[in-house]
């Protein structure tokens, strides 16, 4: 079995130029634990196939004389949280991407409940210089704010609630919209 | 540009300036309240801010409320929601950050940038710019702001202040002297009652004149900040800008009002004790040591009485600072007066890093008193201001700052949403409920 174990790591090596790390070792050797791969690391070391610094982490010596050796490649632990991370985004970026122009509601009404919004709902809104039809928008009619869907008709615009206890609005007078929905949330 | 011709903009300075900002942030917040005169300052007893609407009814700022509300009854008037409007003067630097990295800080709701030498960046000219950056403004924080374009601070500043509210005024370089004609000295930036006194002795009434005084004469009758200010009406820019924020502070202040007053020493004490945990908390977090307190306490009549004590050595420890302010309370504090405030000035203030040893220890003991707050700042920052604080600032803690009609809390300071709490909220701007 140890030669088998040692020619996977050597074929590990020739393709990927490269000594694997624990968790590579583990999948290559079917071993169920990090011990097993402790205690082979040691064998090979013994026998002269590969060195093991101070840090545990492994280079290649003789590994089976054919094999070039490449140049020293870091292998063994790689911390998990060096490249992989970076293209990674937190909740606040997601939520707002253009955070100096959002803002917060509550929602009091029932009126766009068809659209998944919920009384006691937070959404999260964002003040543009343009409003597109189809966009949920919070509008100000007398200087209040109701939330609906900007629809269009011909030239005039209106508000259409999601929900079929209320009628649309066509605002007799102009109405301005201050700001557009861009996501909900609700916490349990 | 032709040969010969001065450019309009040797360096094209912009200053920004919110209008009537903590009241404007309220509309904001309040669609109701459009249209109205709204006042803000409620827990100070006096205007801090008004809307246009409340100053054409003769509202000024600083005013005490009971005459506000004989000049205009149907004021609206609110607590001050210091989160939010320090919330929104971050997005107003940011936005204009998008445009130009130089850009000075200079208070809550205004701020200076330099434009020199972004036009080819922004494809047009800094009329164009500075009128994209008032766009960007407007729409976004949902109120308006009035910006003046020069090529000097000074200048930037007349233009901001020229048209207000919504106002952009761009003054290049060649028609300097009609604003400075139309401007009296004492409006100019930086000239304070006693220069403009001084200047009026030589004739001196509008900024046009002062900038037509020759170099001689400026040089012979006046003192540095007021020649730089000469300089800068002319057009050749001395102030630079401090795009460093805020490095550091030359003294800090923690003074806090309460209604209603009071002349139970005990409670007046323990104002004073949170005063000194605030200015203590707020050293800590800039790193900062004082070496001198000033206290002092406001009586209902608004006459103060203060006691400066040098502390046996730099600390922002609050116990050095109280173990002091106990020794002299008694020396301004009268029994039976109605007081109203107290608050306390640190100064001298130090690097907190360099320590001085002195010979009894005492330094020894407040190293030791660091590293319990240490936790109590960390304790603070997982749970909120306070969650930790001194025994002396009980009395303090344990009711809100104002007991009767100024004592409503900013609409922030309610728990909003799950997960929120009183001293921990979203950094979001809530504007009401739909």
């Amino acid at each position: 079995m140890y030669n088998i174990y040692k020619q996977k790591i050597i074929s590990f090596y020739k393709r990927h130029k490269r000594m694997p790390g624990y968790i590579e070792m583990m999948s290559l050797t079917g071993f169920k634990s990090k011990n097993a791969v402790y205690k082979l690391i040691n064998k090979l070391v013994e026998d002269g196939v590969v060195n093991k610094d101070a840090q545990g982490h492994i280079t290649p010596r003789t590994l089976a004389g054919s094999v070039p050796v490449l140049g020293l490649v870091e292998a063994g632990f790689p911390s998990p949280a060096e490249e992989e991370l970076l293209d990674v985004m937190d909740f606040d970026e997601y939520l707002t991407p253009n955070k100096e122009a959002s803002y917060i509601l509550r929602v009091k009404g029932d009126s766009m409940i068809d659209a998944g919004i919920l009384p006691g709902d937070m959404v999260v809104v964002e003040r543009r210089q343009s409003y597109k039809p189809g966009q949920i928008v919070i509008a100000n009619i007398d200087n209040e704010y109701t939330m609906k869907y900007l629809r269009r008709k011909m030239d005039s615009y209106y508000l259409e609630p999601a929900n079929r206890k209320y009628k649309p609005i066509y605002p007799r007078e102009s109405f301005r919209v201050e700001a557009v929905v861009t996501s909900v949330v609700r916490k349990y | 540009m032709s040969w010969g011709e001065r450019s309009s903009y040797p360096r094209a300075i912009i200053h920004i300036d919110g209008d009537s900002f903590f009241a404007s942030c309220e509309v904001m917040k309040n669609p109701a309240l459009r249209g109205k005169p709204v006042i803000t300052g409620r827990e100070r007893g006096i205007v801090s801010a008004c809307t246009y609407e409340a100053k054409a009814r003769g509202v000024t700022r600083g005013m005490k409320l009971s005459e506000v509300r004989a000049l205009c009854p149907e004021a609206v008037i609110l607590p001050s929601d210091y989160e939010t409007y320090s919330i929104l003067s971050h997005r107003i630097y940011a936005i204009v950050r998008r445009y130009t990295p130089a850009l000075e800080e200079y208070s809550i709701d205004e701020c200076f940038a330099e434009l020199t030498g972004t036009r080819r960046m922004h494809h047009g000219s800094y009329e164009d710019i500075a009128k994209s950056i008032k766009r960007d403004l407007d729409c976004e924080l949902g109120m308006t702001f009035s910006i003046g374009l020069s090529c000097t601070k000074v200048l930037a500043k007349i233009g901001s202040k020229w048209k207000k509210p919504d106002g952009f005024t761009a003054l290049p370089s060649q028609t300097l002297a009609i604003y400075r004609t139309a401007t009296s000295i004492g409006k100019v930036w930086g000239i304070g009652a006693q220069t403009a006194a001084f200047l009026g002795l030589h004739n001196i009434h509008t900024a046009e004149d002062f900038a037509q005084q020759s170099h001689e004469w400026v040089t012979a009758h006046l003192t540095k900040p007021t020649i730089e200010l000469w300089h800068e009406l002319n057009g050749r820019l001395v102030l630079e800008l401090d795009t460093t924020g805020r490095a550091t502070y030359q003294s800090i202040a923690k003074t806090k009002t309460f209604t209603p007053p009071s002349r139970d020493v005990g409670f007046i004490f323990s104002q004073l004790s949170k005063n000194i945990e605030n200015a203590c908390i707020k050293l800590r977090r800039w790193n900062l040591q004082s070496a001198e307190i000033t206290f002092f306490l406001k009586t209902q009549e608004f006459t103060c009485s203060s006691y400066t004590v040098l502390l046996p050595h730099p600390t922002n420890i609050p116990h050095d600072m109280l173990k002091e302010v106990e020794k002299y309370f008694i020396y301004i504090h009268k029994p039976g007066v109605l007081y109203r405030a107290t608050g306390v000035t640190t100064a001298r203030l130090s690097d907190a890093q360099h320590i001085q040893l002195d010979l009894f220890g005492a330094v020894n003991t407040t190293q030791e008193m660091q590293h319990i707050f240490n936790q109590v700042d960390s304790v603070s920052r997982r749970y909120g201001k306070h969650a930790l604080f001194l025994g002396s600032s009980l009395i303090a803690m344990k009711q809100n700052q104002h007991l009767n009609e100024r004592g409503d809390v900013p609409a922030r300071a309610h728990p909003l949403f799950k997960g929120e709490t009183t001293r921990r909220r979203l950094n979001i701007p809530m504007i009401g409920e739909v």
